[in-house]
């Protein structure tokens, strides 16, 4: 196809961007700005809805190539295509921001227009990471996704936004620059940044390890992985609502889709060797992260050591190294990357109307807010992985793999799902169940763009849940080429 | 015979001066005009018949690229800071047709510096361009501290240009020779006296254990001569650095590239752990510059990997982006005066768009960060030092940048996080104005299609 769509699709946010960062900010009331950007991102889903449209399910290898030179001398090109594994998160990508522009109407009033092109400007450099098959531009997407999110937690965060901010960007640029200089390496050793080719490129055992770990810094630390996750809990609770929607649901997925898409194919020996290594840290930050959400007093605290206990499940599921396993750990991330965003959304909804995180302040919201309540209820169980949600079946597919790695393996992951179920259930029971306090009474229930979005959410959920072959036909074939 | 040839830019300029002097007398506004004209047309002059100066000489032909190159460098340089001094001057009340002189003999010292294949002219041309910078370091005559900068960087200097000396005769006490190209047997003697010139040099460009005197001068001294030590002659002195490294081979002389690694990393340190906790802007910008150095230093080392292309691409995105922001600082006056403080910026998100969004670009950029320009310009210093073997200095070099960002964002969180407490003034400059947009929208071209200044600094190392 001729029809250059993934530029398209990079460009459409940033000249949305761009038209308006040149209009006048004081005849434009905050609302039209939201419209505007509505409008701009739902025409990019729209957009992005053409890819599984037209891909083609039964060839290898990327679609939809454009290749343009970049720098010559450095062989560094602008080269991007799509395959199975790509094109499920941009659409994840695609659908999320609206929502997250949506949620934000309200609780957004200062400095509106400058937070639609911050959230533009992020959606465009998301879609860059996914869709680039070089790795330079890869790593400059990667990078260039800190600089929107910096200002989106530090400009509307909560009271103590500024240390998480910086946490959050130092810790991420500290990981990424070991993986710039392992991109130097490998470019230098293969002439070329091609990822194809580079998978090709078998490099010295010993060298291989050095790399493998400098790429594990970087995306380590964006999955998050114990004990690189100390950035993530601040992050999210001082993050406003939209930001926490994004960093949860696309922006940790960069990660586990950066192991997948280059650790595994361009060190085999070295991704078998630190296996272990991999699946010790997963299995702490399981079992170890979930005890500490049981214990947590604030609400947003504790979805955030929840994410970073689910990544673990998608880390294990990767490094299994089989087809199961990466199937399930895709299927895990599509699934927390709808369901942490709605279960973040679920919190900002209250947090916005009693202005309080802290899980004692609520008691017995279900006698005010029974569709937040039935809503909450949706995303609580598909976020323990109950039967016919999408979180079920990620969840079986990974702990099915493991069997055939080790049975302990399977022991302490298998926790992890009671644990789960433990701190979400204590969770839902703690907010919605017991004495209705005094001031939550005046409490509103759902308006009708939240039961929108919800109801989106809601359905992506239960019919992943019920019909999982959707992600698996799309999938399979990219996944079984990078095992190898 | 001599021919004169060669020495055109150099003559153009010492014409420019003679004229200055005589014409300063009568109109004394008309200096900037006058010399705005005169470098655009040496700068033409440069890039359509650079080459052909040197065509009569026996000099390598990439040596007379890399001339032509800095010179016209210089020259544009020198437009762009003739343009932006005359605003903060009159500010000050400091105006006087002499700082354009200063200015033109600095300039004229740096391209007698950059072509000179003889210590001793090396010498003259590093003399008459630190002489001006004491000049323009002391030039607020009635401010205590601009007194004080001079003095200072005067005195370190003094003693920087006796190591010179010292080193250029131990030199020509082993080889009998002047020439930096006629340096085949090297005895213990000669490697002293090379290492005291290299460290004579490494003070001009202030790399770290010799840049004490950068912080206190870059505070000292008004805000547009800081501008001026920032990038134009300390540009003149790194890229005669690179020459005598590469002329005298010193990556073969293990003791003196022992010593080059050193500084490199020393100064990588230096810079980000100074910068840290500084509070005035100046002297932040000051360490800054020293970590920037250290990068220019690991280019000077693996020049042989890409040729200069990579040191030049950083040269040149360090100096549009040191342009651009000194351009916003030279823009923003308090009530009280000059503006000197971090805290001073908070706010200004709220007051001016153009200036911070432009400021957010040029930080961003210094740390390295993709989309802008100085991510490519690490990235192709780092590509050669690894292609080189510099593996331990080029993880020095992404960490010490790891630790940078967190100052640079540091500027960042006082403008777009931060309630203003001062009222900023805008000094509502247009020239200023001009340039710092023009070099944001530069640094952010420059890094989605940098094929017209790849191609640059290419077609004149071909």
């Amino acid at each position: 196809m001729s029809f250059p769509i993934l530029s398209l699709l990079i460009l459409t946010p940033i000249i949305g961007a761009l038209t308006l960062s040149l209009s006048s900010s004081t005849q434009l009331k905050n609302k039209t700005i939201f419209q505007s950007g509505l409008w701009i991102t739902t025409g990019e889903f729209l957009l992005s809805l053409l890819l599984p449209i037209f891909y083609d399910k039964s060839k290898n290898g990327y679609q939809f190539i454009e290749f343009h030179t970049w720098f010559d001398k450095f062989d560094i090109n602008y080269y991007v295509g799509v395959d199975g594994v790509s094109i499920p998160l941009i659409l994840l990508t695609t659908f999320l921001v609206p929502i997250c522009l949506l949620c934000s109407i309200n609780s957004i009033q200062n400095r509106a227009k400058e937070f639609v092109i911050y959230f533009l400007l992020l959606e465009s450099f998301i879609i860059g990471v996914f869709v680039s098959i070089d790795i330079v531009i890869f790593y400059v997407f990667f990078e260039a996704v800190l600089i929107p999110m910096f200002l989106i937690i530090g400009i509307w965060g909560g009271e103590n936004r500024l240390y998480a901010t910086f946490k959050f960007f130092l810790y991420t640029l500290a990981g990424s620059v070991l993986m710039l200089l392992a991109i130097i390496y490998i470019i230098s050793k293969v002439k070329s940044g091609n990822i194809e080719l580079i998978s090709d490129f078998t490099f010295d055992q010993q060298i291989e390890l050095v790399l493998f770990l400098c790429f594990f810094a970087s995306f380590a630390v964006k999955v998050p992985m114990f004990p690189f996750h100390t950035w993530l809990p601040d992050a999210h609770v001082q993050a406003p609502t939209s930001g926490s929607v994004i960093l949860a649901g696309v922006l940790l997925k960069l990660g586990a889709y950066g192991f997948i898409r280059l650790s595994l194919p361009f060190f085999e020996y070295a991704s078998i060797y630190f296996q272990p290594m991999i699946f010790a840290l997963s299995c702490v930050a399981i079992v170890y992260t979930s005890i500490v959400a049981l214990r947590q007093l604030d609400m947003k605290k504790m979805i955030a050591y929840s994410s970073v206990a689910h990544m673990g499940f998608v880390t294990i599921g990767i490094f299994t190294l089989t087809q199961d396993g990466i199937n399930g750990a895709y299927f895990q991330m599509i699934s927390h990357g709808i369901v942490s965003a709605a279960l973040f959304l679920i919190v900002g909804v209250v947090y916005e109307r009693h202005h309080t995180r802290m899980i004692s302040d609520y008691s017995g919201v279900t006698n005010v807010m029974p569709k937040y309540s039935f809503f909450f209820m949706v995303f609580m169980l598909s976020s323990v992985g109950l039967p016919g949600t999408s979180g079920f079946v990620g969840e079986f597919l990974v702990i099915m793999s493991t069997i055939s790695v080790s049975v302990y393996l399977t022991f302490f992951t298998a926790i992890g799902v009671i644990l789960g179920a433990s701190y979400m259930l204590l969770l839902y029971k703690n907010i919605n169940f017991g004495d209705l306090k005094s001031d939550i009474k005046q409490l509103a229930d759902l308006t009708n763009i939240e039961i929108f979005y919800f109801s989106c959410l809601a359905f992506l959920t239960m019919l992943l849940g019920i019909y999982p072959k959707l992600l698996f036909e799309m999938i399979n074939k990219s996944i079984s080429l990078s095992i190898i | 015979m001599i021919n004169l040839f060669q020495f055109i830019p150099e003559i153009f300029i010492l014409s420019l001066i003679l004229i200055t002097l005589c014409f300063g007398l009568f109109y004394k506004d008309r200096a900037i005009s006058l010399n705005t004209l005169g470098f655009i047309l040496l700068s033409i002059l440069l890039l359509n018949y650079g080459k052909d100066f040197y065509s009569s000489t026996q000099i390598s032909l990439n040596t007379i690229n890399l001339f032509v190159l800095s010179k016209i460098i210089l020259s544009i340089g020198s437009i762009v800071f003739i343009l932006l001094l005359k605003r903060p001057l009159k500010n000050e009340n400091l105006y006087r047709y002499e700082y354009v002189l200063f200015l033109l003999f600095a300039i004229l010292g740096s391209f007698v510096l950059i072509s000179s294949n003889n210590f001793l002219t090396a010498f003259i041309g590093l003399e008459l361009q630190s002489l001006s910078l004491y000049l323009m370091a002391a030039f607020n005559t009635k401010n205590l501290s601009s007194n004080e900068a001079g003095i200072k960087y005067f005195s370190l200097g003094a003693l920087s240009s006796g190591f010179l000396l010292f080193g250029i005769s131990m030199i020509y006490y082993d080889t009998e020779s002047f020439n930096i190209q006629n340096l085949d047997n090297f005895t213990a003697i000669s490697e002293i006296g090379l290492s005291l010139v290299l460290i004579s040099l490494f003070f001009k460009v202030s790399a770290a254990p010799f840049h004490i005197w950068t912080p206190d001068v870059y505070e000292g001294s008004p805000t547009i001569s800081t501008l001026f030590f920032a990038t134009l002659p300390k540009f003149a002195s790194l890229i005669f650095l690179f020459r005598v490294y590469q002329e005298l081979n010193i990556s073969d002389i293990k003791s003196l590239n022992y010593i080059f690694q050193m500084v490199c990393a020393i100064s990588l340190l230096v810079g980000v752990y100074g910068a840290i906790t500084q509070k005035v802007i100046k002297r932040l910008l000051a360490f800054s510059s020293i970590n920037h150095i250290g990068f220019m230093l690991l280019g000077i080392m693996s020049y042989q990997f890409m040729s200069e292309g990579t040191l030049f691409f950083y040269l040149i995105i360090y100096l549009i982006t040191t342009f651009g922001i000194f351009a916003v600082l030279l823009n923003l006056r308090t009530v009280d005066g000059e503006f000197t403080k971090i805290s001073q910026l908070k706010g200004l998100r709220f007051t001016s768009n153009s200036k911070s969004i432009s400021m957010l670009v040029f930080f961003f950029s210094l740390a390295g960060i993709p989309p802008f320009a100085g991510f490519f310009a690490k990235f192709f210093i780092l590509s050669a030092s690894i292609n080189d073997g510099f593996i331990l200095l080029s993880i020095i070099a992404v960490l010490s940048s790891v630790i940078a960002a967190f100052y640079y964002l540091t500027i960042i969180k006082n403008m777009f996080f931060n309630k203003s407490e001062i009222e900023l003034l805008d000094d509502n400059n247009k020239t200023g104005k001009v340039i710092f947009i023009s070099s944001g929208i530069i640094i952010t071209l420059f890094f989605i299609y940098p094929d017209p200044l790849i191609n640059l600094v290419d077609n004149l190392f071909k």
